[in-house]
C-alpha cells in the first residue's frame, strides 16, 4: 500500500527536465518538455498534411486537412456564434493542445495537463482573452457597465467571476485529469489484466477529449457572453 | 505536483508560440484553399448563368426571326395576290378596250363602206338618169319623151339591181 503511494506521488510530481542556468537557475518541467514535443508534432502533421493543397482532384491527406479545420472550426464557431469568429482559431488551438495532452499519456509521456502551471496558464489566457474581447467589442465603458449589470447588486459577484471563472476552469481540467490518472493507477494495481484497458477507453480518451472540449466550450461560452452587446 | 513556478510563463509563451504556428501552417492554407475553392464555384456558377442567359438570348431571338418570318410570309402572299388582282384587272380592261376599239374600228368602216357604195350608186344612178335622158331626148319629144325616159330609168334600174 504503501508502494503504491509512492508510485502514485512519483508519476504525480512533474520533474524537473533541465535548469537554465540564469537567476539561481530556472527549473524546466516535463510539462513544458512534453509540451515543445506536442507542439512540433501537431506542426509536423500540419505541415505534412497542407502540402501541395490544390482546388481540385485533392489528395486524401489534403482531404483529412480539411475535414480536420473545418470540423472543428464549425464546433468551436457553433459554440461561439458568428461574432466570435476571430477567437475561432485560438480555441481551435487550445482544443487540439488540450486533446493531445489528454491522450498524450497513452504514449508513454505525462500528460502536461496534470501539471498544475499548465492549466493555471490555459485559464490565465481564456480570462485574459475573454476581458479583452468584451473591451475590444464593447470598449471600456460598456465593458465595465457590465459588472453593474443587471443591478448594481450583483456587482461584487461580477467581479468575482472574473476570478472565479478561470479558476473553475483550471481546478476542473486539473482535476479530471489527475482523478482520471489516479484511478487508472488503483485499477492497474488491482486488476492489472484486461480490465485497465476497458477503463483506460472512458479514462485516458474519452474524458481526455471531452475535458478539452469543456474546457473550450466554456471559455467560448464566456466570450460570447461577453462580446453581446 | 503543486508546484507554481516559471513553467506557468513558459506554457503562456508556449501556447501563444502554438497557436502562431497553427495559424500559419494549419488554418491559414486551408482556409486559403477552401476560400479559393468557393470563388472558384462561384466563378463557374457566374459562367453558368451567363452562359444560360445568353442563350435564353438567342432563343428569344430566334423566336422572335420565326415570328417575323411569319409576318413577311403573310405580307408577301398578300402583295402578291394584290399584285397578281392589279395585273388581271389590267389585262382584262386592257382586252375590253382592245375589243371596243375592234368593234369601233369595224363600226366605222362598214360605215365608210355603205358610205362609198351608197356614193358609187347615187354616181352610177346619176350617170343612168344622164345616160337615159340623153337618149330619150335624142329619140323623142314631148309627152313621149317623158315616158322614154321613165321607161328608160327602169329599165337601167331593173339591170342594175
Amino acid at each position: 500500500m504503501e508502494d503504491l503511494a509512492k508510485d502514485l506521488v512519483e508519476e504525480l510530481n512533474c520533474e524537473t527536465v533541465f535548469t537554465i542556468p540564469i537567476f539561481g537557475g530556472i527549473e524546466v518541467s516535463e510539462s513544458v518538455v512534453v509540451t515543445w514535443i506536442i507542439m512540433a508534432v501537431l506542426v509536423l502533421v500540419a505541415i505534412i498534411l497542407t502540402r501541395n493543397m490544390r482546388i481540385d482532384h485533392i489528395s486524401k491527406r489534403q482531404a483529412i486537412a480539411e475535414l480536420i479545420v473545418t470540423k472543428l472550426t464549425g464546433m468551436v464557431e457553433n459554440m461561439i456564434g458568428p461574432k466570435g469568429r476571430s477567437y475561432v482559431p485560438y480555441l481551435t488551438t487550445v482544443l487540439l493542445y488540450i486533446g493531445v495532452s489528454n491522450i498524450i499519456g497513452l504514449f508513454g509521456f505525462k500528460s502536461p495537463t496534470k501539471d498544475l502551471n499548465v492549466t493555471i496558464a490555459l485559464s490565465i489566457m481564456s480570462i485574459v482573452l475573454v476581458e479583452a474581447a468584451g473591451i475590444y467589442h464593447l470598449g471600456v465603458k460598456k465593458w465595465l457597465h457590465k459588472f453593474v449589470e443587471p443591478v448594481a447588486v450583483v456587482t461584487p459577484i461580477n467581479i468575482l467571476e472574473v476570478f472565479t471563472r478561470p479558476l473553475s476552469l483550471c481546478m476542473r481540467l486539473f482535476g479530471n485529469v489527475l482523478g482520471a490518472f489516479v484511478i487508472m493507477e488503483l485499477i492497474k494495481k488491482v486488476v492489472p489484466l484486461v480490465l485497465p484497458a476497458v477503463f483506460s477507453m472512458y479514462f485516458d480518451l474519452f474524458d481526455g477529449l471531452l475535458q478539452a472540449y469543456v474546457f473550450v466550450f466554456l471559455t467560448s461560452l464566456y466570450i460570447s457572453e461577453e462580446i453581446e452587446a | 505536483m503543486l508546484r507554481i513556478d516559471w513553467n506557468l510563463l513558459f506554457t503562456i509563451i508556449n501556447l501563444l508560440l502554438l497557436f502562431v504556428l497553427m495559424r500559419i501552417f494549419l488554418f491559414k492554407p486551408v482556409q486559403k484553399i477552401i476560400a479559393a475553392r468557393q470563388e472558384e464555384a462561384d466563378r463557374r456558377f457566374k459562367e453558368a448563368d451567363e452562359s444560360k442567359q445568353e442563350a435564353e438570348e438567342l432563343k428569344q431571338q430566334y423566336e422572335a426571326s420565326l415570328a417575323n418570318a411569319e409576318e413577311e410570309k403573310k405580307q408577301v402572299l398578300l402583295e402578291a395576290r394584290k399584285s397578281a388582282d392589279a395585273e388581271y384587272k389590267r389585262i382584262v380592261s386592257a382586252a375590253e378596250s382592245a375589243a371596243s376599239k375592234v368593234k369601233s374600228d369595224a363600226a366605222r368602216e362598214a360605215e365608210n363602206q355603205k358610205a362609198q357604195i351608197l356614193k358609187k350608186a347615187e354616181k352610177e344612178i346619176t350617170d343612168m338618169v344622164v345616160d337615159a335622158t340623153i337618149k330619150v331626148v335624142a329619140e323623142k319629144k314631148g309627152a313621149a319623151v317623158d315616158s322614154a325616159l321613165y321607161d328608160k330609168f327602169l329599165d337601167k334600174a331593173g339591170d342594175e339591181s
